[in-house]
């Protein structure tokens, strides 16, 4: 009985803490507030987070929208699709979604759509599913606009080393895009793809010995952001003789750009995952579905010539503005 | 009746079902909504994702009991669903014999294990610790970071006389808990793992073959995870080798939170399939409360603390009386 009071003490301190997030006990609104749910592929790598905050913006904007965040603390499929299912056991009213594993999520998702529970994908889609839209970057094209930059930077003649991490989709597509803008350049070699398995100290550690074993490499180019979500993965990469071309631009990513480290980052629209998100299942739980299932984010290049311009928009919508 | 009331088992289930009510109190849902908590279908998700846990915790309660640890459980299931997936679409076996190749492959890592303790000498600790790694190594090696999809070859929304292929893991961790439930309390083996747990000493010059007890704690051990990593193959319809990654710690926390104790000696198989069902609740519960999110882990570490302490706290009142 002594364990069960504790247990409850427990859960009680859990309850309130989660009070202290904007949770509200007891109090019944007016009317029928619309759950959505945001669901990031891990809570570990630092640009969902931002997805979250525009998510939440948008859901203030339009108001009687609350946006439950949650997702497995890492890259674990099995976890997101059990979190997934639970938000469908629950019945929400919506569900967006950045998929870990397409095959493995596309039935669940299907399922979802039967139970009449709209669902949008972001960052990383399910093409085969039945999902309503997608909104993200078009992961080809930017894979083929980091190949061109290499490129560029290498006055079309190197070697070049990619990092990603296997099993993703969207990844994939981008390292088929750079590799296939690469092709075109035939003074240029690919030298060998790590794969970092969504880990950043795994990542820094493929770069320390990657630069060890290719110490003339031309270019490293990152399929995503690992390497830039930390000021020290960059420290063995001399900027003299190797580039840098990575995705993402969230901080410290700018400041490794400022200081020569990297010289092209590819941004994302962080912020339009979780607001245009919850704008799709608004529209849509209101009879309004997108003319287009595909919504192209675009991406932002930054470089050296335009990252302040960059760093002032970002304060802004980190802000919530 | 009064051996009933003292039963560790029995504080166990009462700490699930204080939990559930707490929960079915907390999410009580605003007007015009169905209770999102209590429903057949999300008591079946919980129980569905608490089987991958349950079945392990079984082998390693037993492992615990017998005054062991065993890391490896979370690395066996991967491996398991590796070797289901490559018998059953890559080699083109039938379903029971691919389930077959994978137990064996189950039963033979836990024979590893139990010949790098008992013949060599290792401590458990690193002996499972090394094993682990070598497991998942090879699963990777298997799959070459790809995956082996059974889905696609297994019926589409899958019943077997009537029942949906989502029960089978509950079914089976029911089923083998209480066949180990028996077999640990009623039979000379179970008893002999108990003194082997209590005191080895003793035990071996009581005749307990101490050996050969602790080898069938092990091989158990490696046994039943391949039989979760087989119901996680073909529930969820894929072998990859980064599945289940961490899972160790879980199965490991279930049994301990279901009265096992780390020095031996004592401890429930029926009680490591509810602590594994006390974390399914919560897992499941956590994701309906906004903001939740972040306090996954500190949550699970602070209910098995709390319990933890209760159960000595109440062990050290139960010596003195």
């Amino acid at each position: 009985m002594k364990r069960a009071v504790a247990l409850l003490m427990a859960v009680g301190i859990s309850a309130w803490a989660c009070e202290g997030v904007g949770v509200e006990v007891g109090k019944e609104p007016a009317k029928r507030t619309l759950r959505f749910a945001l669901i990031p592929k891990a809570l570990d790598i630092p640009v969902f987070g931002y997805a979250n905050v525009g998510a939440q913006r948008k859901a203030r904007q339009i108001g009687g929208v609350e946006v439950i965040y949650h997702g497995p603390e890492r890259a674990d499929e099995l976890k997101q699709k059990e979190i997934l299912e639970s938000f469908i056991a629950q019945k929400v009213d919506g569900i967006a979604i950045s998929v870990l594993n397409a095959d493995f999520l596309t039935s669940t998702i299907d399922r979802a759509i039967a139970a009449g529970i709209p669902v949008v994908t972001w960052d990383s889609d399910a093409p085969k599913s039945k999902r309503i839209a997608f909104y993200g970057v078009d992961d080809y094209k930017s894979g083929q606009i980091m190949g061109e930059e290499a490129a560029r930077l290498l006055n079309g003649k190197g070697t070049i080393a990619f990092l990603t991490s296997a099993g993703a989709n969207n990844l994939q597509r981008r390292l088929d895009g750079a590799k296939d803008a690469l092709a075109k350049f035939p003074g240029i070699k690919i030298v060998d793809t790590f794969d970092i398995q969504e880990d950043s100290v795994k990542c820094a550690q493929f770069i320390a010995t990657g630069t060890n074993r290719y110490p003339n490499l031309g270019a490293w180019i990152s399929v995503g952001g690992w390497p830039v979500f930390t000021a020290n993965a960059l420290t063995p990469v001399d900027p003299k003789k190797t580039k840098f071309i990575s995705f993402d631009t969230n901080p410290p990513a700018p400041d490794l750009l400022k200081a020569g480290k990297v010289q092209v980052l590819l941004g994302q629209k962080y912020f339009g995952w979780g607001s245009e998100s919850v704008r799709l299942l608004h529209e849509i739980v209101n009879g309004k579905r997108p003319a287009n299932p595909i919504i192209d984010s675009g991406v932002d290049v930054v470089t050296a010539d335009n990252v302040e311009a960059y760093l002032k928009m970002w304060k802004t919508m980190e802000g919530g503005g | 009746m009064k051996r009933f009331w003292h039963a560790r088992e029995f504080s166990t289930v009462a700490i699930l079902v204080a939990e559930v009510l707490f929960f079915t109190w907390y999410l009580w849902p605003e007007a015009g909504r169905d209770h999102s908590f209590v429903t057949k279908e999300n008591f079946l998700l919980i129980f569905k994702y608490s089987s991958i846990y349950g079945i392990a915790a079984i082998g390693a309660a037993i492992v615990i009991i017998s005054g062991g640890v065993d890391l490896s459980p979370g690395a066996v299931i991967a491996l398991t669903t590796v070797v289901t997936g490559y018998c059953f679409v890559q080699l083109g076996w039938p379903l029971w014999a691919s389930a077959s190749a994978g137990i064996a492959v189950g039963a033979l890592a836990g024979l590893v294990s139990a010949w790098l303790i008992v013949r060599v000498g290792l401590p458990a600790f690193i002996a499972t610790l090394g094993v682990m790694g070598i497991w998942r190594g090879t699963a990777f090696i298997v799959t070459q970071a790809r995956f082996f999809d059974l889905s696609a070859q297994l019926p589409a929304n899958w019943h077997v006389v009537g029942v949906s292929i989502d029960w089978l893991g509950p079914i089976v961790m029911i089923g083998l808990a209480g066949v180990f439930q028996i077999l640990t309390t009623q039979y000379q083996w179970g008893r002999g793992v108990f003194a082997v747990g209590g005191n080895e000493t003793a035990a071996l010059f009581s005749g307990i073959p101490v050996n050969r007890i602790k080898t069938s704690a092990y091989v158990l051990s490696g046994l039943l995870a391949a039989v979760s990593g087989v119901v996680l193959a073909i529930v969820q319809g894929q072998g990859k080798a980064d599945l289940a990654t961490g899972y160790e710690l879980d199965i490991i926390a279930s049994a301990v939170v279901g009265g096992a104790s780390l020095a031996g000696g004592r401890g429930s198989v029926a009680g490591a399939v509810l602590g594994a069902l006390i974390f399914g609740v919560l897992r499941n519960a956590l994701v309906q409360i906004p903001g939740a999110t972040f306090y996954d882990r500190l949550i699970v570490g602070v209910v098995v603390i709390v319990i933890v302490v209760m159960d000595q706290l109440l062990l050290r009142r139960q010596a003195k009386l």
